[in-house]
């Protein structure tokens, strides 16, 4: 009884003691993804920021600027893409909203991004794309890949359709989190127009035809989760010009839009909370169930090797033999 | 003998559990109805 006892508790400790990396190094990699029907949106605001008004072509400063960002995963394209991509994909089709202080539409810009659902590297199919231009994304965008490492990475810039580094520069505590902070430098870059203007009737080839530019750089901020990869916070200093040509009247230059954008206290809580909840289901499957397992594994493996022990000890009587009796000679 | 059959058989239930979570995966879900947003929400 003590051996089989033995025998089923070797099996539990390899059963446990397997599943340990098995959970981390197997099914983390294929379960941790990005739900392909994700919906998000957030609000940031730069408040006392500078703004072109078209009416007079002159910049003025206004109270705020608001930005609404949605992003809202397409479950059809992706599994469409997936059949081809051979992997899980996620598409994000994206909207930045930019709202002026008296509610009006200031400029549009949808995006459609497409990614691998569990290393955020970007998937090249038809229809990815920022404001109806086809683009060929390098790097990530918006989001870190899961357990996202102290480096630099490849970030997209939807303004200038260009990938540049952004700079890993030291850990940080936000409300609570441990974050890495990283940042990104987007020099003067000539940009498109939006295709959707503020004013009716002004379109960007109108723009086009006048010959002034729009010009733009930012500095980019964000604070990121490492095991989730999320960004809990993000702010941009962000200017815009338009340079040149007949439009501005003899001007060089006017400040198109410049401020400094944060997110907005409400979505900064909800965001640390949602990134908090999702930090332990990250931390389950890298952490608690691999350590946990092996611990159990280990526990119950020396109890079997203690119950084997025991059923051997010479004071103990001999497990009884199904043997032939000897014959007996007269 | 026994012990390694025991050992063999943890080992596989173990593969097999694995294996099986894996292949199941993780439910796609549906596209949200909700649009894009062009309006200030008044809260997340």
């Amino acid at each position: 009884m003590r051996r089989k006892a033995g025998l089923i508790l070797l099996a539990l400790a390899v059963f446990f003691a397997a599943l340990s990396p098995l959970v981390r190094w197997y099914a983390f990699p294929r379960l941790a993804k990005i739900p392909a029907g994700q919906y998000q949106d957030m609000v940031l605001e730069a408040k006392d920021a500078t703004l072109l008004d078209y009416g007079t072509m002159k910049a003025r400063k206004v109270s705020k600027v608001t930005i609404v960002q949605t992003l809202k995963g397409n479950v059809e394209a992706s599994e469409k893409i997936e059949k081809t991509a051979g992997k899980d994909v996620v598409v994000w089709d994206g909207l930045s909203y930019v709202v002026g202080p008296d509610g009006k539409m200031v400029s549009k810009i949808p995006e459609r991004y497409i990614f691998d659902a569990h290393t955020q590297e970007p998937v090249h199919a038809t229809g990815e794309m920022v404001d109806d231009d086809p683009v060929k994304r390098q790097g990530i965008e918006f989001k870190w890949p899961f357990l996202t490492e102290k480096r630099d990475y490849e970030y997209f810039d939807a303004q200038a359709r260009v990938t540049a580094p952004i700079h890993y520069k030291g850990t940080q505590n936000f409300r609570g989190v441990e974050v890495y902070y990283f940042e990104q430098t987007i020099p003067w870059t000539k940009v498109k127009f939006p295709r959707a203007m503020p004013v009716e009737g002004i379109t960007p080839e109108s723009v086009a035809k006048t010959g002034t530019t729009r010009w733009y750089t930012t500095v980019r901020k964000f604070w990121v989760e490492p095991l989730t990869g999320a960004p809990v916070y993000g702010e941009e200093i962000h200017q815009e010009e338009l340079r040149g040509g007949t439009l501005l009247g003899g001007r060089d230059k006017v400040t198109a839009f410049a401020g400094h954008v944060k997110m907005r206290e409400d979505y900064i809580d909800h965001t640390v909370d949602l990134v908090k909840s999702n930090r332990t289901l990250v931390l389950l499957m890298t952490s608690y169930l691999p350590w946990g397992f092996l611990t159990l594994g280990l526990l119950l493996l020396s109890l079997s090797l203690y119950l084997e022990a025991r059923s051997r000890r010479p004071g103990d009587p001999e497990p009884t033999k199904d043997t032939e009796p000897e014959p007996v000679t007269a | 003998m026994r012990a390694l059959i025991a050992a063999a058989t943890g080992l596989a239930v173990a593969l097999a559990l694995v294996l099986t979570l894996t292949a199941l995966g993780t439910p796609a879900g549906e596209t949200s109805p909700k649009p894009l947003l062009t309006t200030v929400p008044a809260h997340p």
